[in-house]
């Protein structure tokens, strides 16, 4: 990708992509991007050894499984969802204190039965019962749900694919349950669910992630290293 | 697949060949199911755990289809093709490849594709007779195929849902304890919470008033009252009187004495069985002696299934009854089977089967049919037999 030591990618938009590069200039690494406004590459002035690349989070995890490129930072959901071994394949090297989103389950708050993800199953055998199908379950994170639900012993459900708002599925009857992201659960009362108690299935928030699968030169492990040292004697900022 | 040697081809086309001379000989007709299959009719039917092991895809036109996981659901949707209103009798048998989805790691010791032979008899009365049919035309096969050092393992759904429906409990604590018999781990869960062993899904303190059980109208009245007042409208596809419904059931459990200790122990017991079939039989009559209660009817059937296999002639030697197992497939209704080899077990079951009543109506039948399937490993089958012959 890039004939500079290292490559690190950072998101390409909004208040993470703020939030990451001030958290980089606080370790003194000022990161500019190189060409017109609206490009997609830059660079560290303090280090010329290191590429940057400005990425959308979700690029980012999947550019850190292939080893397209050394770090990243991107969602810890989006790493989960995207990467299904990412213990094999990603190291996460520090959260970052900022992008905070939780992915949860929610439930029509009219489901006054349902407190819990165990009462999830008996309301699946009742649906099938009545209207002769699985409960539906609109949801970006198929992967991460699947997951989940085979833990915790929820079966009942069959996964649509949800392109658009996800919290609105459920009041549209495009589903009837959904698993998506919160920070602040006001879209969740807007769109009358409830967070089920036990249904925060992860608490996510942006990472500093190495890829495995990355060319590791030595010179590359040595522009790490120095990230790395920076990056963890720095207090998370809150 | 890993590239076949043009050896192993021939090898497993000459075991197919000889296993379908004695399904053809039988009368089973031999079918050939799509290999794409629409994805929602798998998933819709055996659930969302199959995305994960399962190669599905959508095409141009966005339709999600996949690589067929097993036979039994492509032949089922062939038998209903050509028998969409009147259900009759029909033996099939088929032999193809099959793929589940496995980590492209290199390390992995499961095909991603692998070829799946079996037999299929759908809407056959005589529910007995066409349990031996498969039964022994299974063994027939394996012996066929020259394999003689192997081990059964019978089971039988139909006698656990006659043990609960025994067991003096609640009818919808029965419906709860059968719907969860495919998680053990749920299942025991779920006894721990109808034991007041763990705290259950449902003992939040309502702030509505407390619900009749006999005037579902004027619960939904109160429920739907509490609705407007706390600003809650009510959206999707539930219903209130399905919410109100389970808000009475919740509120009668709470009510209810907890299942006793020796109820629950007396579960577990059943469900720990295991040993020879009538050494297994004589332990289950102790049980329900014991227990003084009454699953005759299902017990019964048991009996006459395995005399019913003495006089077929078939020879049941190295057979085990699990109480417990038909645990990990879901569409199983009552007599299971496993074949393996005696000391070979990290390859895997080389046939297995059952009675499975529920299927066809899940994907469409207009009634309940009867059928029951087996389906071989053939390429387990082949790696035993060379095993055996070096």
């Amino acid at each position: 990708m890039s004939k500079k030591a290292l490559t690190i990618a950072v998101p390409s938009k909004g208040r993470l992509m703020e939030n990451t590069l001030k958290m980089f200039a606080s370790i003194g690494m000022t990161i500019k991007k190189t060409g017109h406004e609206r490009g997609y590459h830059g660079k560290v002035i303090e280090h010329e050894e290191i590429d940057v690349a400005f990425l959308s989070a979700s690029e980012i995890a999947h550019d850190l499984r292939s080893g397209r490129i050394h770090l990243g930072v991107t969602g810890e959901d989006l790493v989960r969802e995207t990467i299904a071994d990412h213990h094999k394949r990603v190291t996460f090297i520090k959260p970052l204190g900022f992008g905070h989103a939780d992915v949860i389950v929610a439930v029509p708050k009219s489901w006054l039965d349902v407190d819990t993800v165990a009462d999830l199953e008996d309301v699946a055998a009742q649906f099938q019962k009545n209207h002769g199908r699985r409960l539906r379950l609109a949801t970006k994170y198929v992967n991460l749900t699947g997951r989940f639900f085979a833990r915790n012993g929820f079966f009942g459900y069959r996964i649509v694919g949800s392109l658009g708002a996800t919290e609105g599925a459920p009041a549209s009857s495009n589903a009837e349950l959904i698993v998506d992201i919160t920070s602040t659960g006001e879209t969740l009362v807007a769109n009358h669910l409830k967070i089920l108690k036990d249904g925060v299935i992860l608490m996510s928030q942006a990472n500093l992630v190495a890829s495995r699968n990355a060319n590791w030169t030595s010179a590359a492990i040595e522009a790490r290293n120095k990230i790395e040292q920076r990056i963890l004697t720095e207090k998370t900022p809150e | 697949m890993q590239a076949e040697t043009a050896q192993k081809f021939e090898a497993l086309e000459q075991l197919a060949a000889k296993l379908r001379e004695v399904f053809t000989k039988a009368g089973f007709e031999p079918v050939a199911p799509a290999i794409l299959q629409p994805a929602d009719v798998l998933l819709d039917c055996s659930g969302e755990a199959l995305r994960a092991r399962t190669y599905v895809f959508s095409d141009l036109d966005g339709h999600e289809l996949c690589l067929r996981p097993d036979l039994t659901v492509p032949t089922a949707r062939l038998y209903l093709e050509r028998n969409p209103t009147v259900h009759e009798e029909a033996r099939y048998c088929y032999n193809g490849p099959t793929f589940r989805y496995s980590p492209a790691d290199g390390k992995n010791t499961r095909p991603r594709e692998f070829r799946q032979m079996g037999l299929e008899l759908y809407a056959m009365n005589d529910r007995l007779a066409a349990e031996a049919e498969i039964f022994k035309l299974t063994i027939e096969s394996i012996e066929k195929a020259r394999l003689s050092d192997y081990k059964i393992k019978i089971g039988d759904l139909g006698l656990f849902t006659a043990f609960i429906d025994a067991i003096d409990m609640p009818t919808r604590w029965r419906a709860r304890l059968k719907h969860h018999f495919w998680r053990p781990d749920a299942f025991h869960k779920l006894l721990r919470e109808l034991s007041g062993d763990e705290e259950g899904a449902s003992q939040t303190k309502n702030s509505w008033p407390l619900l009749d059980s006999k005037d579902l109208l004027g619960a939904m009245l109160i429920i739907s009252n509490h609705m407007r007042d706390h600003k809650i409208p009510l959206i999707g596809t539930r219903s209130l009187e399905e919410v109100t419904k389970r808000l009475i059931d919740r509120q009668l459990d709470t009510a209810e004495d907890r299942l006793s200790k020796e109820k629950v122990q007396l579960i577990e017991d059943y469900l720990a069985i295991q040993g020879p079939p009538r050494a297994a039989m004589a332990r289950i009559v102790d049980l329900t002696d014991k227990a003084d209660i009454k699953i005759a009817k299902a017990f019964k059937r048991f009996e006459k299934r395995l005399d019913l296999f003495k006089e077929r002639g078939i020879e049941m030697k190295n057979t085990e009854f699990s109480a417990e197992f038909g645990r990990s497939f879901e569409y199983y209704t009552g007599f299971v089977f496993q074949i393996e080899a005696s000391n070979s077990e990290e390859i895997g079951p080389v046939a297995g089967g059952g009675r499975y009543d529920g299927l066809l109506k899940k994907l469409g039948a207009m009634d309940k049919v009867r059928a029951v399937g087996c389906a071989i490993h053939t390429e387990r089958l082949l790696t035993l037999v060379e095993g055996e012959m070096e």
